[in-house]
């Protein structure tokens, strides 16, 4: 989240669109329906589907799965033909004025593609999405906006073909629906009016997922709705710790703070910090990332510590890298699996064999492996993947161990909500029977392996034998006995490992001590003389006037501006910042834009005490400390971007750098209603290779009539994802005993099939029985002026519990292997199937 | 034991038919007694009481109105015409509300509590009225009957007091009787909105009564009449002929409060709306009142035995009827309206026709064994 | 622990968001546990409240013009002010406490189950197949509260459907929240009269008789429809002892006379 939860309380207008925030982030709607209830505020839904979020709506509009970016598009147009955007904001804070290439096209004028495309490589070559430069490097302006090769001119080109009736010919909202929703949002352009929106998998699980958000960013700029107190683009998050672990480098691409992993290209440390220091010409521009090389240093220095030398890099190639090009994202993983790549796997606190997209497949490629080790409270259909259905014990050669692990109540440690808010939790109950905290795991793994290591030695143990692994007291045998995650929580914080002294004082000031915590990124050197594990992180366990903080401990309810910041309740990154980009909330003379509404304002009568000049922020932590842009030494306010704004124009994804409506890889209709590009053409499609032979298992039907209907999948509040921690629950089951499908009366009436009644949904991958939930909360679509049938399913069950089968299996049997452009995430919430009566 | 009737066959094939229910009857008890409700009856939230409470209950009830009717006449009243069957309808009553009890006792969830209202007082339940009433009337009945049992072992002196007390002790029966037959109705007064209006209204309790009052005298005729049939005892049709002037005056009663409540309630036209109450409501009055006061119009029916035993099947069919269609039928619509719906299992049946079986046993062997009615020359 | 005055619970239907934590909330309070089901249609499940389930959402769907309407109606005992049940209890087992909760004692209970028939919104409801059953039903978390702690089901409530306060604080709120919104509420709180009033009122943007309401409660007590019957019991007492007592006067005399004659 830009901002964070209690901030919802402070929108006028809530757009729900691609998330379902009553069921599955209840707390959140406590602040949606006090911004309801107090300010008047109103809230919007679009959904396929009439949801438990759409009930408490002021106005709810249905739309296929998968059309959000012509929803969204149209919203653009019709903001730009209404004149309803803030020009004021959008002229000084985004990239709007900027000038483009004038070699670049839209897919106005390439009929669906930007110019660049090369359906061979199906890659884009980006050299024309640039901007044109002055002679001192910094992009051109037209900040009267009327330069055609001017984004906000582009912008308008991309996007003249949205009209409405385009639009509600691909998403099939009824006309109008679709201009009730864009007046009312559209009303947040004014400075007085704030828009948020919240998203969740509705948006990303889409081969178009990135851009869905992209589509809302420029929006929500164009609105002036950008780190203004009550707007914002917010991530609903998922799994209770997903923030923090993709904060921690979870994903294959990333390590901790979102820095890059290296790929083997990048020999050295340096060559690195080139590669990823985004640098700037522009003046006015923070350009924050230009940091990057202290905080890789300072996480060198953390993983590596004593080891982690000048000379040796910081044991920078100590580090694993990517391949040139690969890409080590889920459906990558076990499509390498499936085809036998693998020896050995740890489902490590997850459950593929329902989770997964396209399960079927993942089940296979289980029973591909030599050994796999399930780290899970219960055992599970991955597991217990070889005795599943359609397994033959006897076949499956796969040894299958299972390590316990114990729930998050027994243990302590930190726990990062969407609002990037740590909040550190204790344990409060002992684990049962073996089970142990996974970092403990982790503790006998690791020093298993490095006793393997020294016993036989190996390839490669540089890694092994110089990682730190300082958590605790250890036995003769130099094992950690037990982790202490407070000491991982000071590690990722950051040490000192020298004296540091502020320079540029006379005489130089002592800022802090050898072996200090940390009091923030701020002071993170790139000379090996700070160790962070996590640079963002840098003050969550800090240390003041001697005395040792956690500050995530802290549970201070006290809300000094009364805009529900909350800054002594534990802690948020960056610097216990709520709200991001919160300069934009300013006029470029520091005054908020609402009044009534300051997340931070420029104070030019007090001194500041750090630079002993007149002017202070008051409010939220500022996004950094410098003046607001008219002052003398003026910052633009989107400091993470080079350009200092924020991007309308966003040359960095791989499908175009605006977003582009694109029909999902399988859909109702023969062609793309908005052009002549079908699908997004930068989707990795796996079964184009030429002289590949395609498993049944990656088979796509779109537009066969074998499969009609389009589905989707999404949860209800009763269960928890692959139902692992509901299912054994029996008074979730009571609630949601069964797997169910969604079907609006009128594909009832059509097929026979009546609520209650026990029908077998299939696609060109899968088929799985669901019992039928027939309601007037979904409608058949007019689509290019057929009639489409949506249906949509929760995928919380799997054939191993209940015990009975009662239940029933995963609607992952159903779902494809096919992802976003830029992410990957598998397209689990558009695809077609068929229903029939059992 | 010494037989007052020798010429009475013990072991006939219908009562080792009876005994053979009654044994079934009790094994069901005491599975009931250990599974519990549910696993013997189809009860459930929505249907919480059902055949027991509504025949073995409310109807056996209603079927011992006959003991203090005739105790009242012969001993208040006066009405030495009906003294020869003073004894057998007490001794019917004492049956009947043993049976009720035993009944209640079974129904209730927790039977070892049964006692609890005699210590736990809460006067504003018609529950506790009616287990008050239960106690002390059954408790009156014995006493009423208790100089068959005194003779019987030669206790005259026993008998002889009791019958020094009777008449305090009759009025008393009269007394908790009339409150009791009011108070099951009473006991519904509290499902407004529940039971149909065809059954509730504020009178439920006065027309309880007024039919506990026309089943408790035909059902006199009727023992009379069996007993003579099966038993050999010679009834006399002078005492029939009374008990059906009896039926037809609280008949007649009968019929214009319930047409009066009817008028007032859902409306006249609402009984012939051919909704399952209406038929139910019309069936119960057509059978157990206007047939009956009908057929006890005519002289000519009042004074032969089988019309007037046709006629005492009528009545006591129907108000069993409208005891079943106040319990179960009547608030069946809006009971079932989630989906619930009740029919007895065939064990609720046996254990009704396991109490039945035990009143007609009992009877028979308290008329062999014991002088239930007074020996007349003809028979020795 | 001061503050002894009733309690009461406004819920607030435009609210509730459907998410059923109080549901579970009060399994776990009240360690229940759970009857098999099976996906019906609805999303209410178990479909009625039973002696393991004492509070459940009822899920409505409604249609205003082609635009769904789905409401959640939180669904418990109302702790009504005069309790039918207690008032139909033999042994005083259920009884309106001093503090609200209308409370159940095992120890008194009989299990005759007049209270089930007793009760005009079908809440008591029993163990059927046990051999020791029990009524259950919501018991307002008498035991939390009697402590001042909030009931299980308004504690995780994510949005404060449920407005917890003593009774007059409760009214009072349901009366503001009315007239200080117009157009938001239907201009009726349910409980204010219904069965004579109840400790737990609803209000709700949806008319109440499309959500399951009764709306044919009457506004009187309940325990007055059988208390009108009891009160006149002394009366018939004498009535019946004296008009015995005076018609065997006369007929004794009759029948002396007879013997005279
Ligand atoms: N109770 C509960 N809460 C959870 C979870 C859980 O399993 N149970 N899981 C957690 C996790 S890991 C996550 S990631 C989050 C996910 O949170 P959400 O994204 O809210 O979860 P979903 O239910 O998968 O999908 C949200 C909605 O997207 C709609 N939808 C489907 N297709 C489209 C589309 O093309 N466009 C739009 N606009 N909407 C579409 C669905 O109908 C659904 O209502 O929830 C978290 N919270
Ligand atoms: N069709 C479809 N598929 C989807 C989605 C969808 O919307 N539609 N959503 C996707 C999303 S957003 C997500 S996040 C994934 C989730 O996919 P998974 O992560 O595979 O699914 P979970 O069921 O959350 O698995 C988590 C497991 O961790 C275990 N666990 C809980 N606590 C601990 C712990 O402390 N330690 C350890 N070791 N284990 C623990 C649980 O028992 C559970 O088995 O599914 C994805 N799959
Ligand atoms: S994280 Fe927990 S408290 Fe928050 S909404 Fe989800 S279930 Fe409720
Ligand atoms: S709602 Fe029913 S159970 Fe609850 S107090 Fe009122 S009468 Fe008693
Ligand atoms: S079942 Fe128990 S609580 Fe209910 S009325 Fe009877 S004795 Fe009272
Ligand atoms: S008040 Fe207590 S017992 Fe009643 S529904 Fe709420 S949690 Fe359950
Ligand atoms: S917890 Fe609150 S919002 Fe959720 S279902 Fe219950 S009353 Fe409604
Ligand atoms: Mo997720």
């Amino acid at each position: 989240m830009t901002n964070h939860w209690a901030d919802l309380r402070n929108a006028d207008v809530v757009l729900v669109m691609g998330a379902n925030p009553a069921e599955n982030h209840p707390i959140s709607m406590k602040w949606i329906q006090r911004a309801k209830e107090q300010r008047g505020a109103k809230l919007i839904v679009v959904d396929p589907r009439f949801t438990r979020t759409a009930a408490k709506a002021d106005l709810y509009a249905p739309m296929r799965s998968g059309t959000d970016i012509a929803f969204l598009g149209g919203m653009i147009k019709f903001i730009l033909d209404n004149n309803m955007y803030f020009r004021d904001y959008i002229v000084n804070y985004t990239n709007a004025p900027f000038l483009v290439n004038p070699d670049f096209k839209t897919c106005t004028d390439l009929d669906g593609l930007f110019s660049g495309y090369d359906p061979k490589t199906r890659k884009y070559d980006k050299k024309t999405w640039t901007f044109q430069l002055d002679a001192n490097g910094v992009p051109k302006q037209d900040r009267t906006l009327k330069d055609p090769h001017c984004v906000f001119q582009l912008l308008k080109r991309q996007y003249s073909r949205y009209t409405p009736g385009k639009v509600s010919e691909i998403t099939g909202t009824p006309g109008d629906v679709l201009l009730q929703v864009y007046r009312l949002y559209a009303t947040t352009g004014v400075p007085n009016k704030v828009g948020t929106e919240c998203y969740a998998m509705g948006w990303t699980q889409h081969t178009i997922g990135t851009q869905n958000i992209r589509a809302m960013t420029i929006i929500q700029m164009l609105l002036g709705n950008m780190g203004m107190a009550g707007g914002g683009v917010n991530a609903l998050r998922g799994e209770s710790n997903v923030q923090g672990s993709t904060d921690h480098g979870l994903l294959f691409n990333t390590l901790p703070g979102y820095l890059a992993t290296p790929t083997a290209s990048w020999t050295d440390l340096a060559t690195y910090n080139d590669k990823n220091t985004p640098k700037t010409k522009e003046a006015k521009s923070v350009n924050w990332w230009s940091n990057k090389p202290k905080y890789m240093v300072s996480y060198l220095k953390a993983i590596y510590g004593a080891k982690a030398t000048k000379d040796n890099d910081f044991g920078y190639n100590w580090l694993p890298k990517l391949d040139e090009g690969q890409n080590c994202s889920w459906l990558f993983l076990f499509d390498q699996m499936f085809k036998g790549k693998f020896e050995g796997f740890f489902a490590w606190g997850q459950n593929p064999a329902c989770s997964g997209s396209n399960a079927g497949k993942v089940r296979k490629a289980l029973s591909k492996l030599k050994w796999m080790v399930d780290v899970n409270l219960f055992d599970n259909e991955t597991g217990s993947f070889w005795r599943g259905p359609g397994m033959n014990p006897k076949d499956v050669q796969t040894e299958v161990f299972m390590l316990p692990a114990c729930f998050s109540v027994e243990k302590e440690g930190s726990i990062t909500n969407s609002g990037r808010l740590a909040q550190w939790r204790y344990k409060a109950i002992e684990p049962i029977g073996q089970s142990k905290p996974d970092s403990d795991i982790m503790n006998e793994l690791f020093f298993r392996v490095k006793k393997l290591y020294q016993k036989q030695g190996g390839k490669f143990p540089e890694p092994i034998f110089n990682l730190t692994w300082d958590y605790g007291e250890k036995d003769a045998e130099g094992k950690v006995k037990e982790v202490n995650t407070h000491k991982i929580a000071m590690e990722i914080n950051g040490y000192h490992l020298e004296d540091l002294y502020d320079k540029k004082a006379v005489p130089p000031k002592l800022i802090a001590k050898k072996g200090d915590l940390c009091a923030s990124f701020v002071n993170l050197q790139d000379d090996g003389t700070t160790s962070c594990g996590n640079w963002i992180y840098s003050q969550s366990y800090t240390q003041k006037d001697g005395k040792i903080i956690n500050m995530m401990a802290r549970r201070d309810k006290s809300d000094p501006t009364g805009m529900g910041f909350f800054p002594g309740w534990a802690w948020a990154w960056p610097v216990n910042r709520k709200i991001i980009y919160n300069r934009c909330s300013v006029d470029p003379e520091g005054r908020p834009w609402d009044q009534k509404r300051p997340v931070i304002k420029w104070d030019a009568t007090k001194i500041n005490p750090a630079t002993n000049k007149p002017g202070v922020w008051v409010g939220d932590v500022p996004d950094g400390p410098a003046p607001p842009l008219a002052a003398e030494g003026g910052k633009l306010p989107f400091i993470m971007k080079p350009d200092g704004v924020g991007s309308i124009f966003g040359p960095g994804l791989a499908d175009g750098p605006f977003p582009e409506h694109y029909e999902p890889l399988e859909c109702p209709i023969q062609e793309n209603p908005m052009s002549k590009q079908y699908n997004s053409p930068t989707i990795k499609l796996w079964y184009t290779k030429e002289g590949q032979k395609i498993a049944p298992e990656d088979i796509f039907a779109s537009c066969d009539v074998r499969y009609p209907f389009v589905a989707t999948t999404y949860r209800v509040s009763e269960h928890w994802q692959t139902g692992v921690l509901t299912r054994h629950e029996p008074w979730q089951l009571e609630m949601v005993p069964q797997v169910f499908i969604e079907i609006s009366k009128e594909l009832a009436a059509e097929k026979g099939i009546k609520s209650g009644d026990k029908v077998m949904v299939s696609s060109a991958r899968g088929n799985l029985w669901a019992k039928a939930v027939v309601t007037g909360r979904l409608k058949p679509f007019k689509i290019a002026g057929n009639t489409v049938h949506q249906v949509g399913m929760p995928w919380h069950f799997g054939w191993q519990w209940p015990a009975d089968g009662s239940g029933g299996e995963s609607a992952n049997l159903l779902t494809p292997t096919i992802g976003d452009s830029n992410t990957m995430i598998p397209e689990t919430k558009a695809f077609m199937v068929n229903v029939e009566k059992m | 034991m010494k037989s007052e009737h020798e010429e009475i066959k013990m072991w006939t094939p219908t009562t080792a038919f009876l005994v053979l229910i009654m044994i079934f009857g009790l094994v069901i008890m005491v599975y009931r007694l250990f599974k519990g409700l549910g696993a013997v009856t189809n009860l459930s939230d929505r249907f919480p009481w059902g055949l027991w409470i509504g025949v073995d209950v409310l109807g056996g009830v209603a079927m011992a109105a006959g003991g203090f009717l005739i105790a009242g006449a012969v001993y208040i009243l006066n009405m030495k015409k009906y003294r020869p069957i003073v004894r057998a309808a007490i001794l019917n009553a004492f049956f009947g509300y043993l049976l009720a009890a035993t009944a209640i006792t079974l129904d209730i969830g927790l039977p070892w509590n049964i006692w609890h209202p005699i210590v736990m007082w809460q006067i504003h339940s018609v529950m506790w009225v009616v287990a008050i009433h239960v106690v002390l009337y059954t408790s009156t009945l014995a006493t009423e009957s208790s100089p068959i049992f005194f003779e019987k072992f030669g206790m005259e002196k026993a008998a002889g007091f009791i019958h020094k007390i009777i008449v305090p002790v009759v009025l008393f029966g009269v007394l908790l009787s009339t409150l009791h037959q009011s108070s099951l109705g009473a006991v519904y007064l509290i499902a407004a909105r529940k039971l149909s209006p065809f059954w509730y209204n504020s009178q439920v309790p006065t027309l309880f009564l007024i039919s506990a009052v026309m089943m408790g005298l035909s059902m006199v005729s009727f023992e009379t009449v069996l007993s003579e049939k099966y038993l050999g005892h010679k009834a006399d049709i002078g005492i029939l002929s009374g008990l059906a002037r009896g039926t037809l005056i609280t008949g007649v009663i009968l019929f214009i409060a319930k047409i009066w409540f009817l008028f007032s309630g859902p409306g006249i036209p609402a009984a012939f709306n051919g909704t399952m109450e209406a038929n139910m409501y019309l069936l119960e009055m057509i059978v157990g009142v206007v047939l009956p006061i009908i057929l006890l119009s005519m002289k000519n029916v009042r004074e032969n035995m089988k019309s007037i035993f046709f006629v005492d099947i009528l009545v006591i069919s129907g108000v069993l009827l409208n005891r079943l269609n106040v319990s179960i039928l009547g608030v069946y619509r809006d009971q079932a309206s989630t989906g619930f719906s009740y029919f007895p299992t065939w064990m609720e049946f046996v254990v009704t026709f396991a109490f039945i079986a035990f009143a007609i046993i009992g009877f028979k062997v308290s008329v062999k064994y014991l002088r239930v009615f007074p020996k007349t020359e003809a028979q020795h | 622990m001061a503050d002894t005055k009733p309690k009461g619970v406004l819920v607030d239907l435009t609210r509730c968001i459907g998410c059923r934590g109080c549901q579970v909330a009060c399994k776990e309070w009240n360690e229940r546990s759970v009857k098999k089901t099976v996906m019906y249609g609805n999303f209410t499940n178990p479909p009625e409240l039973n002696s393991e389930c004492y509070t459940n959402i009822r899920y409505i769907e409604q249609d205003n013009g082609g635009v769904p309407v789905w409401s959640f109606v939180k669904n418990q005992c109302l702790h009504c002010k005069n309790p039918a049940c207690a008032s139909v209890c033999p042994v005083e087992a259920l009884k309106k406490t001093e503090a609200g909760p209308v409370t159940y004692n095992f120890e008194r209970c009989i299990g005759c189950r007049y209270c089930m028939l007793a009760c005009p919104f079908y809440i008591p409801k029993y163990e059927w197949e046990k051999a020791v059953p029990w009524v259950r039903k919501c018991t307002f978390c008498s035991e939390r509260v009697a402590n001042g702690l909030v009931p299980a089901c308004i504690k995780v409530c994510p949005t404060q459907t449920m407005y917890y306060s003593d009774f007059d604080g409760v009214r009072a709120e349901a009366e503001r929240r009315i007239s200080q919104n117009p157009g938001k509420y239907v201009s009726h709180i349910y409980g204010k009269e219904e069965a004579g009033g109840t400790s737990w009122i609803y209000i709700s943007g949806v008319p109440f008789e499309t959500l399951g309401f009764n709306m044919a409660i009457p506004a009187q007590p309940y325990p007055d429809l059988t208390w009108a019957y009891i009160k006149k019991i002394p009366a018939v007492i004498g009535v019946v002892i004296a008009a015995g007592a005076v018609s065997w006067a006369i007929t004794r005399r009759n029948k002396n006379m007879d013997k005279e004659e």
